[in-house]
């Protein structure tokens, strides 16, 4: 580290293999007074770029309380541009700061000829594109200092001429790249139902050990004409289709730490505890098993 | 096949300029299931939609002012004027007061840029460093002979607003809990200091010469040049009384100066 950090911080805790959620704006003041029965929180990083304030000094408390995850939504990773230095140094100032046990980005693009449009786009699965999705997250790796896990996105086409399926890109790019892997089960359910392929096949593709992270949350229904689309919009509770594909997940990973994710019309904390609670009984038995 | 980056800025001109037909080809429809103009019309929906909630969330009175038919014009209007540059969604309001004030000048909404650059004064101080500012105490322990040197500036978390409009008083009544206000628009103009404290927002009324005197220390003039000045544009103002309302309130930073041996 080539700052001390501006506060003292207990030493990071590893996030344990349970339930956390999602730290959003609406619960900054409820959750130091209320301490919820979670494992662990996640932030967007980008949240809190700002120097000061309170959406900081509330990261600094539930940072004192609870394991964290910080989550990057906007770096553009999978770009041809070149990386913007800026950002790159608010997140590394982020980390110096908070020193998060995980942090993760995304399988994806957003912005092009400095043109950001602020959405997680999906690569084509080519060699080339393999290929500077591994330079950049190796380029990622290296500036930060540590390992980042990648997340896999929801996607509503796919590119012509793919030289491999997603499964194949992702065990691929933590293969070469070094990085691990944080799967978004409902991400795989909602591009399965899109592009008509078997999530579960997809499940059994993932290296065994790479996959530190499982996120899960709601998506909706989008009716276009005769035909129908899955949207990830994180403002719904996780469906039963998802659940039983995370339990899945679980045989085949062990218990992994789970975030239940809700970003639109975020509810009542209660809400989202309850829900971090059923992923616990799903991880209880799955240590059970392994114990 | 494209190349990445052909691909990746052929894609981003389909979603933006809103016609697809041209990069229908590099999508694989599949047999069953939506067309590729449909799917991409799916992003072109999430990038709008996002930018339109993101700025109704950075500027949640104008918003409320214009209710959310309006806004989402307003927003699509300037999303094409001003696409995000950042991948941190904060930065995209920093043009939207100055494109107001264009799009409103010489009409009776000309004061929704004044609303725009508060709630954007709002938003900056609210991530700005949050460390103590210039206290009374430190200023009792400066040699008197050398206070016209003392420079100042702007706390971080501290923004000056001037408008001819009741601006602080659309904003109070414009928030969540707020009862329904009727307010004359030509009620007059204010002078505001916005400052995010520990207990979060402030917004505080300045007498001419606390603004005068703000304003010239945060332009950089030393306090002797700087009260030369507020003498200048408010004869009437009591100088000393001017720098110590302007430290109550947390607005400066000390800079530099020689502490009293």
């Amino acid at each position: 580290m080539s700052f001390p950090p501006a506060i003292r911080l207990r030493a990071p805790r590893p996030v344990p293999a349970c339930a956390g959620i999602g730290l959003r704006a609406r619960h900054h003041a409820e959750i130091p007074a209320s301490l919820p029965a979670i494992g662990w929180f996640e932030a967007h990083s980008e949240n809190y770029f700002g120097r000061g304030g309170p959406a900081r000094r509330a990261l600094a408390q539930v940072r004192e309380r609870y394991p964290l995850s910080l989550h990057g939504v906007g770096l553009s990773l999978g770009s041809t541009d070149r990386f913007d230095l800026g950002h790159l140094q608010q997140l590394q100032c982020l980390i110096r700061d908070f020193e998060p046990t995980l942090v993760s980005e995304h399988l994806s693009w957003g912005s092009i000829g400095g043109q950001h449009f602020n959405d997680l786009w999906p690569l084509p699965y080519t060699g080339e594109a393999l290929r500077h999705m591994t330079r950049r997250v190796a380029e990622l790796q290296d500036f930060l200092g540590r390992q980042i896990l990648i997340e896999n996105v929801s996607s509503y086409l796919t590119f012509t001429g793919p030289e491999m399926t997603e499964w194949e890109f992702v065990a691929q790019l933590a293969q070469a790249s070094g990085c691990a892997l944080l799967l978004d089960v409902n991400n795989i359910y909602v591009s399965a139902m899109n592009h008509g392929f078997d999530a579960r096949r997809y499940l059994a593709s993932v290296p065994v050990g790479t996959v530190r992270e499982i996120h899960l949350a709601g998506h909706s229904i989008q009716k276009l004409g005769e035909q129908e689309i899955r949207i990830d919009t994180h403002g719904t509770p996780v469906c039963e289709a998802v659940w039983d594909l995370y339990q899945c997940a679980l045989q085949r990973f062990g218990p992994v730490p789970t975030l239940i994710e809700w970003d639109t019309d975020v509810p009542e904390l209660a809400v989202l505890v309850a829900e971090a609670h059923r992923a616990d009984r799903y991880l209880e038995r799955h240590h059970a098993i392994a114990a | 096949m494209l190349s990445l980056p052909e691909l990746q800025q052929r894609f981003a001109a389909a979603i933006r300029d809103g016609d697809g037909a041209a990069f229908a080809g590099e999508i694989d429809a599949g047999a069953n299931g939506p067309s590729a103009l449909d799917r991409l019309a799916v992003y072109r929906n999430n990038w709008r939609e996002g930018f339109r909630n993101a700025l109704a969330s950075g500027f949640p009175v104008l918003a409320r002012l214009v209710g959310p038919d309006y806004f989402r014009q307003l927003a699509l209007e300037f999303l094409a004027a001003h696409p995000s540059r950042s991948g941190d969604l904060e930065h995209i309001g920093a043009p939207l007061p100055a494109f107001l004030e264009r799009r409103f000048a010489d009409s009776a909404y000309v004061y929704l840029g004044d609303v725009a650059t508060l709630e954007w004064a709002c938003q900056q101080v609210l991530a700005a460093a949050d460390h103590a500012a210039a206290t009374a105490d430190a200023l009792r322990a400066v040699d008197p002979a050398a206070y016209g040197a003392l420079r100042f500036g702007l706390h971080p978390a501290a923004r000056l607003l001037a408008s001819s409009f009741p601006v602080s008083r659309i904003w109070h009544s414009n928030q969540p809990s707020a009862e329904v206000e009727s307010i004359d628009l030509t009620s007059g103009g204010e002078q505001l200091l916005v400052r995010c404290g520990a207990a979060g927002l402030e917004l505080h009324h300045l007498r001419p010469g606390e603004f005068a005197l703000a304003q010239a220390l945060a332009e950089g003039s030393d306090l002797g040049d700087a009260l030369a000045a507020t003498h200048d544009a408010a004869p009437d103002a009591d100088l000393a009384s001017a720098l110590h309302r302007l430290i109550a309130v947390g607005a400066l930073d000390l800079i530099c100066g020689s502490l009293r041996p």
